[in-house]
């Protein structure tokens, strides 16, 4: 069931998960149209649907506040534009890090960190400034299809160091959260991205997709204009139920990306090696730090152990889990 | 009693079943037929592979040990129609034998070099010589669609003229050279009024194991599935009474067939075996190859220079029966033994998927069923019948 709906008003909005925006040409003509706008607010109103709407890093004309006034929503914007927008959630690029001074005035954000490969190394650093100031950090790393053997290596490092951090921090009234080390610790199924069941995105040229990546990414068709009956071809495969791999394993955090699936496996249920293996460094992360916790004996005493496991990629151990078609159908 | 089943009806299976790794090499897009079922629908004479690029291919495949673990290999060589090219294939097969020797690797001591051939070039001295090379270590398969009547309707040459007598002529030495050959026959629409002569003349020219199968595609009629029916509860008559089950096998009949699912596997075996073309490109089976597909765009894994792209093999290796399948087919009390090819699937979904399996065969797989169903009830009240005669 559709949740809610992401809005991106413009070719040049901040692009908040793995897919690359367009370069900015004419800011006024790179914009969702205001009759698309409308059409977006109108259905979310008729669905009930929250809005996320996707910001530029230019200021919009009246008629586009107005429209976006009219609906529930949370605004997602560019580090620069977090005076506009404040109480936004706030886009940080890692190859364009805030100085110093930028992140003063930042307190109690939610921040959503884009961390190109190249900057893996300075990943603990750079968290551990954000974690001052944030009461939620979303990290999305790019480049997985690039990822080797040591950039793995190295992430597992890095994320130990930052769960250091965190350890220090969790002392707090209100610790920070960490999507990647501190989302599985409370989940006992899979919550996932849910592109295409949760959630569609009206892209800048007025048109529904999965999300925004199957707009700039260009990996699949558009599901057309907005509408109450949206045709999504094969919609069962983006279900868990339909994913081999996915189904039988426990990463519940992982974001199941079907966009980074199709680009890397070609299928939009399949996950590629390095989102696995990204996923379950995190998972170990995760139990680790969890186990820290309790040995500290704050809350988290409650939180069910997650289990060791002998495999970094759900992929080994598939055909040892093959479901039956009896346990299939259970699903 | 007896002391062994008198029925061979159901085939052998083939060598190293399921513990061979299956390699294609495309040596050619060119055929000399224009076969109206085939699917492969983009023939050419540009598309031959170089040697250079065979020996390429090769040597990613040795070198891969870790990767590609089985311990046998069968290199399989089609086309278009292989045997075109069988001075390359010859010297293709010499480079695999010196480099498996030279690398010690156990495909040197487990390989077969298969072939499917349209049996025209059959008496070629270049192939004949290359049969008397490597004899031990091959698998040929004419295909021969059956009566002349049933073969002249699907393979011709581009002039429309029958193949049938090009063929035929080349089956004795065929059989003479490799006795216990299997033959390999397509049913599309409009060819099963001669499926029960076609099965029985095919015995008749001495191959005594036939398989055969409907084609994949959408080209069922109304109707098709009880002519079908009639056609083989016919022939089913025809082998019970003659006691032919004694000596022939036919793949339609098999007691595994027309049960409810009992595992979840996939059916096809695309992406556990690899497919060359003449670029070097690699695919999960000649199905996926772009000469083979009517509406999608070719589905590569990788290629001789750079390798195979494991992340492309994953849904190909995790692909289940149940994943792929509409709840009619789970739930269908004769599933078992209903066939689909993947690239078919692919070819023919919604979306770019292997996840969606088609079912224009239902209707041809229950009627298949209903007569295996009436062949092997009936041959088993006949063989207890002949056994309380004879005790």
């Amino acid at each position: 069931m559709l949740k809610y709906l992401l809005v991106v008003l413009s070719e040049s909005s901040a692009p908040f998960c793995y897919y690359e925006k367009k370069p900015r040409k004419n800011p006024k003509r790179d914009l969702l149209p205001l009759k698309s706008l409308e059409e977006a607010v109108i259905f979310a109103l008729k669905n009930n649907l929250k809005v996320n709407f996707l910001y530029p890093d230019h200021k919009l004309d009246k008629a586009y506040n107005a429209l976006i006034d009219e609906v529930d929503h949370v605004k997602i914007v560019p580090f620069g534009s977090r005076e506009t927008y404040p109480d936004s959630i706030l886009v940080i690029e890692s190859d364009g890090f805030p100085a110093a001074g930028e992140l003063k005035g930042l307190r109690d954000e939610n921040i959503i960190f884009r961390l190109r490969k190249n900057d893996l190394g300075k990943l603990s650093s750079r968290l551990n400034l954000l974690l001052m100031k944030c009461k939620r950090i979303n990290l999305v790393l790019m480049d997985i299809e690039a990822y080797g053997a040591e950039d793995f290596e190295q992430y597992r490092r890095q994320l130990e160091t930052v769960s250091d951090k965190m350890l220090k921090l969790s002392a707090k009234k209100d610790p920070p959260e960490l999507s990647v080390l501190t989302d599985r610790l409370a989940l006992d199924r899979m919550n996932n991205c849910s592109a295409g069941l949760k959630h569609l995105t009206v892209a800048p040229d007025g048109k529904l997709y999965l999300c925004p990546a199957f707009y700039y990414g260009r990996a699949g068709d558009t599901l057309g204009g907005i509408r109450n009956d949206i045709p999504i071809k094969n919609r069962h495969l983006l279900e868990l139920k339909y994913s081999p791999i996915c189904r039988i394993c426990d990463a519940y955090h992982c974001r199941r990306c079907v966009f980074l699936n199709k680009k890397l496996t070609l299928e939009v249920n399949t996950p590629s090696s390095q989102q696995c293996r990204i996923s379950h460094i995190e998972r170990e992360a995760s139990r680790l730090y969890l186990q820290k916790l309790k040995e500290a004996g704050g809350n988290p005493v409650a939180l069910a152990d997650i289990p060791e496991i002998a495999y970094g990629d759900p992929f080994e151990i598939v055909e040892t889990k093959k479901l039956s078609i009896a346990d299939f159908k259970k699903l | 009693m007896p002391t062994k089943d008198p029925v061979k009806i159901e085939g052998k299976n083939t060598w190293e079943e399921g513990r061979s790794k299956s390699v294609t090499f495309i040596v050619t897009e060119d055929c000399q037929l224009r076969c109206k079922y085939c699917y492969l629908v983009g023939k050419n004479k540009s598309g031959r592979l170089e040697f250079d690029i065979a020996k390429r291919a090769i040597d990613y495949l040795l070198r891969e040990r870790e990767f590609i673990t089985e311990n046998s290999v069968v290199l399989d060589f089609i086309g278009g129609e292989p045997f075109i090219e069988v001075d390359l294939i010859d010297r293709v097969c010499d480079y695999f034998k010196a480099r498996a020797f030279e690398e010690n690797h156990p495909w040197f001591n487990s390989y077969r070099f298969s072939f499917s051939t349209n049996g025209l070039l059959y008496h070629d001295d270049g192939v004949q010589r290359y049969i008397s090379k490597n004899k031990s270590h091959l698998s040929i398969q004419i295909t021969i669609d059956g009566t002349r009547a049933k073969h002249d309707l699907q393979r011709v040459y581009p002039n429309g003229q029958g193949s049938y007598d090009d063929v035929v002529r080349n089956i004795p030495r065929w059989l003479e050279q490799f006795p216990d050959s299997s033959t390999k026959v397509t049913v599309s629409s409009g060819d099963i009024p001669f499926i029960r002569e076609s099965v029985l003349h095919l015995w008749k020219l001495g191959i005594k194991e036939v398989n055969i199968n409907v084609v994949f595609e959408d080209v069922w009629k109304p109707g098709d599935d009880e002519r079908f029916e009639e056609q083989l509860v016919s022939l089913a008559d025809e082998i019970i009474n003659k006691k032919l089950y004694e000596s022939y096998s036919c793949s339609f009949f098999s007691k595994s067939l027309g049960q409810p699912y009992r595992d979840n596997m996939n059916w096809c075996g695309a992406g556990k075996m690899l497919a060359v073309d003449h670029l070097g490109n690699f695919y999960p089976c000649i199905r996926f190859v772009g000469f083979s597909l009517q509406k999608r765009a070719a589905l590569m894994l990788g290629n001789c220079f750079d390798g195979i792209d494991r992340n492309r093999l994953r849904s190909f290796l995790t692909l289940d029966m149940a994943s792929q399948s509409p709840a009619e087919c789970l739930d269908c009390d004769v599933a078992s033994g209903c066939a689909w090819c993947q690239g078919a699937n692919y070819d023919s979904a919604d979306t770019e998927t292997i996840f969606q399996r088609a079912t224009y065969l239902c209707k041809m797989h229950k009627a298949r069923v209903r007569a295996n169903n009436y062949f092997w009830n009936k041959l088993s009240r006949k063989l207890h019948q002949d056994l309380r005669a004879q005790s």
